[in-house]
């Protein structure tokens, strides 16, 4: 094969480092996101035996967003093969002892339950704060952008720009707030 | 109870089920392992056994040789066509069995065929090129016309022409060597019987068609790319500037650079690798590829031109050889 | 399902030596035709040879044909083609239109395509013009210099226009309306 093939295959199906922020994010709606960048299926030359899926890195995990009472309400299922050995964890409790644990249950739930869902799920990185490995964050050159809107806390917006900013209606003067 | 006894043969009828047909081939289970067997008993007696196909009942060489000539679409002198098919060590295994014979037939090599036809095709194949690929240096146009005539080359249009039965050499199978020397002497036996013009098509449709598919920059070796591109980009009074346009995976095995050349903040051509030194290369070569007009995606080259093509024009890129 | 256990070679399309580029090369070499001369399963070929020999013969002068009269065999026809290929073909009991049509067939064959499983129906020396994909193809040049993660390429760009924002631009083009009426009124 000539330089210049060898060097084209190596360009068309070389692995780029993802990094995702969970910040706030819903961990089901960006396990659909996340799988599809672990699988490569964002890719044209996508195959299922191509071994072409890239590698995604999870930070800020310990901040994402369950909807509704999940975090009250949803169970982790877990068995240890042994009698009496099931045990169902509750989301905050889960989340307290690891919080990688629920984005990675989620990712590994929303890919399909096939022989190469666990070697796709070791390109997976999941860190619960932003504090990521130098050498693991030097590989990373793409970010995936994340579905739900993060909304800027009013004490981060500097003073000038919240007086500034056009009102429509505003208390009177004498109006006493409880 | 009796309702269903009554309509029994209405349910089984609904009921039936009826196989669905599965298409496959036709091949009995025993054809594999007799082949199979046949094979082993026959490496046993030392491999497979061809036998040249004049030693066939059904053969005429006189026939053969008419037909080879119709099959090309050209008309040849059946004298001359015999001898460019007589190779010399045939030659020399004839004189031999004649001397022990008593007779002396003369019969001729086809050694001087082969050279005027070897002449010639180097000639018109180096002209044809240099009007076909007009930005292609010289020393490129030498590499490919190299690979055109090389004895691989040149033997395989020659057994996919039907030479490989008609060719009287001493030994069977014919070594590629005598194949590519029985082609050339075609093409001077064509010399001799038509007209240049007529040769040259030959040439055009069965030699430079191979360049068909191929990549023409593989044919030519190019040591140093990178100081190569300087002297044309300084000749024309510009600055080339790598730059690293994008990379994925750093400190991974599987890292790769594109570097982008950029003149005048044009950007020229860029190039892959799996190193920033890798990839500056590839990219002076995909840029002296964009000067030479041989891109990838470059116009197809031209196999239908007639008549004899003219010779190089001035204006054409002379690198120094010393 | 592999092709390593069958033993039908697998091949793609392809045209021996260029064969159309240049000029066109009829790929049968020669043609046998193995008959007897008194058998009933031979008629076909009997008559074939007897009408309709010398016509294809005369029509195709790049293919040699060679008749083997028989006794007591059933008729064969066995085609050798430039790229070495051999196919052989009981025509036992045919018809002299059938055997035609499968002399024709064997004439413009370009070896035994019977022989090799086409692994696609289709071929191509350049399956791309503008380039394969690589990663680098659709990616923004900003993330090269850009600090990752950031704001700017991980929120959503996708989402409409909030309420807030409408009324934001509203109030801008309120403003500079009523600063070109003010414009107006000071003319």
């Amino acid at each position: 094969m000539s330089a210049a093939k060898r060097v084209q295959q190596w360009a068309t199906f070389a692995r780029t480092w993802h990094i995702f922020d969970c910040k706030w994010q819903d961990p089901y709606e960006s396990a659909n996101i996340i799988k599809k960048y672990l699988m490569g299926q964002h890719k044209p030359i996508y195959h299922p035996l191509n071994d072409c899926g890239d590698v995604v890195v999870c930070i800020n995990s310990r901040e994402i967003a369950l909807r509704g009472d999940e975090w009250r309400k949803r169970a982790y299922f877990h068995h240890t093969g042994y009698p009496g050995g099931a045990s169902w964890t509750l989301a905050w409790e889960l989340h307290n002892k690891d919080p990688t644990m629920i984005i990675k249950k989620a990712v590994y739930r929303a890919m399909k339950g096939n022989l190469q869902r666990r070697h796709t799920m070791q390109r997976l990185f999941i860190y619960h704060e932003e504090n990521v490995p130098e050498d693991i964050m030097k590989n990373v050159s793409s970010q995936i952008r994340q579905s739900r809107l993060v909304p800027t806390r009013l004490d981060h917006i500097p003073e000038e720009e919240v007086k500034q900013y056009p009102k429509v209606m505003d208390y009177p003067k004498d109006y006493v707030l409880k | 109870m009796a309702l269903i006894r009554r309509f029994m043969p209405l349910f089984s009828k609904v009921m039936r089920v009826y196989p669905i047909t599965v298409q496959s081939q036709k091949i009995h289970r025993w054809v594999a392992p007799t082949l199979m067997e046949l094979k082993r008993r026959e490496d046993k007696l030392g491999g497979k056994k061809t036998y040249p196909r004049n030693t066939y009942l059904e053969w005429n060489l006189e026939a053969e040789l008419f037909a080879f000539g119709q099959r090309l679409n050209e008309d040849f002198d059946p004298d001359l066509l015999l001898q460019a098919f007589t190779d010399r060590s045939y030659v020399i295994k004839e004189e031999i069995q004649q001397k022990k014979m008593g007779i002396d037939i003369k019969m001729n090599d086809n050694r001087e065929l082969a050279k005027k036809g070897e002449e010639f095709m180097s000639h018109y194949i180096k002209t044809y090129l240099e009007s076909v690929l007009p930005k292609f240096p010289p020393e490129g146009i030498k590499g490919v016309l190299k690979h055109l005539t090389s004895e691989a080359v040149l033997a395989n249009i020659s057994l996919h022409l039907g030479t490989k039965d008609i060719i009287l050499a001493s030994q069977y199978p014919v070594e590629e060597s005598i194949l590519a020397n029985t082609f050339k002497a075609i093409v001077g036996v064509l010399l001799e019987t038509s007209a240049e013009e007529r040769t040259g098509r030959f040439v055009r449709d069965f030699v430079i068609t191979q360049l068909q598919g191929q990549d023409i920059n593989e044919f030519w070796q190019i040591d140093d790319p990178w100081s190569l591109l300087n002297t044309f980009v300084e000749k024309d009074g510009g600055k080339l500037e790598p730059r690293l346009i994008g990379e994925v995976g750093k400190n991974t095995l599987l890292a790769c650079y594109q570097v982008g050349l950029y003149i005048d903040r044009k950007m020229i051509s860029s190039g892959y690798g799996e190193t920033v030194a890798t990839a500056k290369e590839m990219a002076a070569r995909a840029a002296l590829k964009k000067i030479f007009g041989t891109e990838d995606h470059m116009k197809p080259i031209d196999f239908k031109l007639e008549g004899l093509p003219k010779t190089a024009s001035q204006t054409r890129y002379q690198i120094s050889a010393s | 399902m592999s092709a390593k256990n069958l033993f039908l070679n697998s091949g793609f399309v392809r045209a021996p030596l260029q064969n159309g580029v240049g000029r066109y090369v009829c790929q049968l070499q020669r043609i046998v035709l193995k008959f007897c001369k008194s058998h009933g399963g031979s008629r076909g070929m009997r008559d074939f040879i007897e009408q309709d020999l010398v016509d294809f013969a005369k029509h195709h002068p790049g293919v040699v044909v060679y008749l083997k009269p028989r006794r007591h065999r059933s008729p064969v026809i066995v085609g050798e083609y430039l790229n070495g290929d051999r196919v052989w073909m009981n025509v036992h009991n045919k018809t002299h239109e059938e055997i035609t049509k499968w002399i024709e067939v064997l004439r413009t064959q370009q070896g035994d395509i019977a022989s090799v499983r086409l692994r696609k129906y289709q071929y191509t020396d350049h399956p791309s013009i503008q380039g394969p994909w690589t990663p680098f193809t659709f990616k923004d040049p900003e993330l090269n210099t850009a600090e990752l993660p950031s704001s700017k390429f991980g929120a959503n760009n996708r989402l409409p226009m909030s309420a807030t924002e409408q009324l934001r631009l509203m109030f801008e083009k309120q403003k500079i309306s009523t600063k070109t009426e003010d414009l107006k009124i000071a003319e």
